[in-house]
């Protein structure tokens, strides 16, 4: 599904030039959960941002099911990202003003999708993440953990086919990481594609494949084989 | 998507309530400020707008020549012949009406009598301005010379109903006149007021000499009303030629012109006959002071919002990964602006109610909100929208360029050089703006002090004046012996007009050692009786005051000073000069007294005795007696010798007083709304350090930690703020310097800008300012340290 050729991308500062992205190739298959891992700096943010589009490279060519996304100008970059990925953040970036059932439902405002069917979808998700009795509270009511699947719950409702998440774990304990790891896992076994940012081994042990970054360069790619023979 | 970006302005307006408050509340006020002084403005920018056809009414001015074929002086003055000339050869003149000035006269329904505003007119008024008769015929009302229109409250007070057709009316305990018509109220914001309409035609039984067609006398009033397509230049081409071939021509021929009448009360300042503006210019100085507020309240918004953008920058980072786009967030930042000044709005209409009653009885108008108008609606939603906008502007397209990756790991900061100097350049703009106001404030003050201390030329305090009516015309040395023999007052005379008055000028002077064959300088003359000085006290040069035991002062004149300067006699005493074509003598100069503008030296001025020119009875109080008992005393007397007519005892202070009043009112609006003005940016500035600690309460935390000291925090916090206080001073003290100066050049008697009023408006807003950030830094630099760093 992604086909990411010869991705380089430089940032640059008045005394200094880093170099994020070496030379990145990396191809997704429809499907699949896929891990990256790596050190601080590099570039597993930077490669991550580039495919939710959020950032820019200096050159390259990313593909996403045979449609070159480097040409795109802003707004149809920001109308290809809002009908096509979710994202999970590590500080689950909710916006503080709107209840829960409002934060889940702002995606699909943005993608002009009818009240009706609005409330239907937002109300099924509720269900499904288990916090139905949390839906008209505000971000700063709930723990850590209720925090991030109403975050899950936001990337999952436009029913995108890639997610795109960054430390998904990171600002929780490990009873409340592992549970957002399941909810990955299954949302995985109903077909989404998840890209996944981490530090953490143990989170990556629970994806199909595990990329390993340095210094802007790939340099290994794992098959989790337990995971994959427990898919088969 | 509405509802939600309501939503979410509504839980921000909730969630922040300083900012909120500082920000409705500011608005509030810049709304209230702007909409009071709008209301102002709309009041007199509608002044004699009220005709259906106002704009094609004309007044006849009329140019009185100067040295040096100039124009000395225009006024709306005209003589009983113009108008049938107007009526008769110029065929653009669709009506043409003479009319007097107006003054207070009495009318009387039998049995009670009241002083009520009266004015003369022909028939054609009534088709010039558009009257809303209650009873009666337009068309007859004015055409029997004994009949008269009442307004509808005149009729009410006469009889308690309006139901009042062909009942009689007693004019000045004179005539019986009928009415036959009642006509709704005069709006007040005209200058053709009056209480009662008589016609012209009775004017000239009343006053015979009206009857007759003079070009000498221009104490009436022409109105012309035009075709619709009628060009003014042209008919004031036929105007000039029809008075030239219907006078004599000499150099002190006056000619004539049209001008819109609508447009005297705001454009009515002429120098060499040409209009050069008028009250207008301050009607721009308030429209800039209302517009100065509310900017000054948009700016506060601005510097809050932007000032807030780190907290803001994450809900545009998410918004913005799960597809929003830049358009639908500025949207939403415009719609947050647009729900905050709705809030101010009805904050401002309720604080606009409060203040109204006073704020007219401080300028002595009506104003109000006319709810049931939809031209005042759309103004305040015109104003509302406007405002939103300005304020919003800013901040929704700063706050929506925030790129999400760097929003979404709080990597935003202020440290943008460009966005804090704007912030900044905001600051020192509205300090600039309430400087400059502090400043014009002390010197409107200071001039209207100075003027109001510079000497009139008598004691204003020791003398009241009664009009001279009635049987006070004809049995005056009556009145007189019996006033003294009461005792209530040490000297009175009888006098044409009061001494303070306008007008009553004249050119038909001449003196010996005159260049010209015809005099072209404008004197002022008084005719009195005995005891003119003894009474007013007004300084007396050289000479005497006039005299019963010479009989000769029958024919003699006083003279003022800047009389004899005109006339260049060395020693005037003795010497003759021809007033009106007779010879008189000068017995005595006076000192120049200030009887017109207090701001400008008066024309020179001739009093001559007779007894024949009645007007206002003047009267020096007896100091021994209460200023009651001599009041109760003299109403009592004139009572006895007026039994039809009301006393109106009238101080002359109060007469002085009404002279400052233009610049009283410019006055009170300058202090009123400059200090709003400093109000509402100390508000900003409050805002902005309120918001300046929060941000850094962690950096405070840990400096306190290391041990920095109570004051050190402080400063560290007002420092930036009292530097951008002490950028405004340095910018707007040159300005208002020149700005006051250039307006204390509109007056020939003014006062120097005195050195410490910078210093003073410098230090006063820099005081303003330390306080108010003081109190916020000192809050939070006193907070425990502990709790700064626990914050996160």
């Amino acid at each position: 599904m992604i086909k990411i050729e010869n991705l380089e991308k430089v940032y640059k500062t008045e005394e200094i030039e880093t170099t994020a992205l070496n030379g990145i190739n990396l191809h997704v298959k429809a499907g699949e959960f896929v891990s990256i891992m790596g050190p601080s700096g590099c570039g597993k943010s930077t490669l991550l941002n580039v495919m939710g589009l959020l950032d820019k490279p200096e050159s390259g060519s990313y593909k996403f099911i045979d449609t070159e996304l480097l040409t795109l100008n802003d707004k149809e970059r920001s109308n290809f990202r809002k009908r096509n990925m979710g994202f999970v953040f590590q500080n689950f970036n909710l916006i503080d003003e709107l209840t829960v059932f409002e934060n889940i439902e702002l995606p699909l405002i943005y993608n002009k999708v009818p009240a009706g069917e609005r409330k239907k979808l937002v109300n099924e998700i509720i269900g499904r993440m288990n916090i139905v009795n949390r839906s008209g509270h505000f971000p700063q009511q709930l723990s850590g953990g209720q925090q991030q699947r109403v975050a899950v719950a936001r990337a999952l409702v436009t029913k995108p086919k890639l997610v795109l998440a960054d430390e998904p774990t990171g600002n929780l304990d490990s009873t409340h990481g592992n549970e957002v790891m399941e909810l990955l896992c299954e949302l995985n076994e109903t077909g989404t594609t998840i890209v996944m940012v981490t530090h953490s081994s143990h989170d990556a042990s629970f994806s199909n494949r595990i990329i390993n970054l340095k210094d802007g360069h790939v340099i290994s790619e794992k098959i989790n084989k337990g995971k994959t023979e427990e898919l088969i | 998507m509405f509802k939600l970006n309501l939503k979410i302005a509504l839980r921000n307006l909730w969630k922040n309530k300083t900012s909120s408050f500082i920000n409705v509340i500011g608005l509030a006020i810049g709304l209230a400020a702007c909409l009071m002084l709008l209301l102002y403005v709309s009041y007199e920018w509608n002044f004699d707008k009220q005709a259906k056809n106002s704009d094609n009414v004309y007044m006849a001015m009329t140019n009185v020549p100067g040295e040096g074929n100039k124009v000395a002086h225009t006024f709306n003055g005209s003589t009983t012949a113009l108008g049938p000339l107007l009526k008769q050869n110029l065929p653009e003149a669709k009506y043409v009406t003479r009319m007097d000035y107006g003054k207070k006269s009495l009318i009387a329904n039998g049995q009670n009598s009241f002083k009520k505003d009266s004015k003369f007119a022909e028939p054609d008024i009534l088709k010039m301005y558009d009257y809303q008769f209650i009873a009666g015929d337009p068309k007859t009302a004015l055409t029997n010379p004994l009949s008269v229109i009442l307004t509808e409250s005149t009729a009410k007070i006469l009889f308690g109903t309006t139901d009042v057709l062909n009942k009689s009316v007693r004019y000045q305990d004179q005539e019986n006149l009928n009415i036959t018509g009642v006509i709704k109220d005069l709006p007040e914001n005209s200058s053709n007021r009056f209480d009662f309409l008589m016609p012209w035609s009775f004017y000239e039984i009343v006053d015979a000499s009206a009857k007759d067609l003079n070009w000498n006398n221009y104490s009436f009033v022409t109105m012309v009303s035009l075709n619709p397509d009628a060009n003014i230049d042209l008919v004031n081409r036929k105007v000039e030629a029809l008075v030239k071939a219907n006078t004599p021509q000499n150099a002190q021929s006056q000619p004539h012109f049209l001008y819109q009448a609508s447009k005297l009360h705001l454009f009515g300042k002429f120098e060499n006959g040409k209009n050069i503006g008028g009250d207008i210019e301050q009607i721009y100085l308030f429209m800039g002071l209302a517009f100065g507020i509310l900017l000054i309240a948009c700016i506060n918004f601005m510097n809050m919002a932007t000032a807030k953008s780190e907290k803001r920058a994450k809900e545009v980072g998410i918004k913005k990964t799960i597809g929003a786009n830049r358009s639908s967030l500025i949207f939403q930042f415009l719609t947050e602006s647009m729900v905050l000044t709705l809030v101010a709005i009805i904050v401002a209409i309720a604080l606009l109610e409060i203040c109204l009653p006073s704020f007219n009885k401080l300028l002595n108008i009506n104003l109000g909100i006319t709810y049931f108008n939809a031209v005042s609606w759309i103004g305040i939603l015109g104003i509302v929208l406007a405002t939103g906008l300005i304020a919003g502007s800013y901040p929704a397209f700063y706050l929506s360029s925030f790129n999400p990756i760097q929003t979404l790991k709080r990597k935003i900061s202020s440290s943008g050089f460009l966005k804090i100097s704007l912030r900044q350049v905001l600051v020192v703009g509205q300090f600039c703006f309430a400087i400059i106001l502090i400043i014009s404030t002390l010197v409107i003050y200071r001039q209207i002090q100075y003027i109001k201390n510079k000497p009139v030329g008598f004691d204003v305090n020791a003398l009241v004046e009664i009009p001279q009516e009635g049987e006070l015309k004809t049995k005056f040395d009556l009145f007189k012996t019996e006033m003294l023999k009461s005792g209530a007052v040490t000297s009175m005379y009888q006098s044409s007009v009061s001494l303070s008055h306008r007008g009553r000028n004249f050119m038909d002077m001449k003196w010996d050692g005159m260049t010209k064959p015809e005099n072209t300088v404008m004197f002022n003359q008084v005719a009195t009786s005995y005891d003119f000085i003894k009474t007013n006290g007004i300084k007396l040069l050289q000479g005497r005051d006039f005299s019963k035991s010479f009989a000769s002062d029958t024919s003699a004149v006083m003279v003022s000073a800047s009389a004899v300067k005109v006339f260049g006699y060395k020693d005037p005493i003795g010497r003759n000069v021809m007033v009106f074509g007779s010879k008189a003598h000068i017995v005595g100069v006076f000192d120049d007294y200030v009887w017109d503008s207090p701001y400008k030296s008066n024309n020179p001025q001739i009093v001559y005795l007779t007894s024949g020119q009645t007007g206002t009875i003047t009267m020096r109080l007896n100091a021994a007696n209460s200023i009651q008992s001599n009041i109760e005393t003299i109403a009592k007397i004139s009572k006895a010798f007026n039994p039809a007519y009301p006393t109106e005892i009238t101080f002359i202070n109060s007469l002085y007083q009404e002279k400052y009043k233009a610049e009283k009112t410019l006055g009170i609006l300058s202090n009123l709304f400059g200090g709003l003005a400093i109000f509402v940016s100390c508000l900003g500035l409050f805002g902005l350090v309120t918001y300046s600690a929060e941000q850094r309460t962690k950096e405070f935390g840990v400096r306190k930690v290391l041990g920095a000291s109570l004051l050190n925090l402080m400063q560290l916090l007002s420092l930036s703020f009292i530097k951008m206080i002490v950028v405004s001073i340095v910018i707007a003290v040159p300005l208002s310097y020149y700005l006051m100066n250039k307006w204390l050049m509109n007056f020939e008697f003014r006062t120097e800008i005195s050195w410490w009023i910078i210093p003073v408006a410098g230090f006063g807003t820099l005081l303003m300012a330390l306080i108010t950030v003081s109190l916020q830094a000192y809050k939070s630099a006193k907070a425990n340290p502990v709790d700064a760093l626990k914050y996160e």
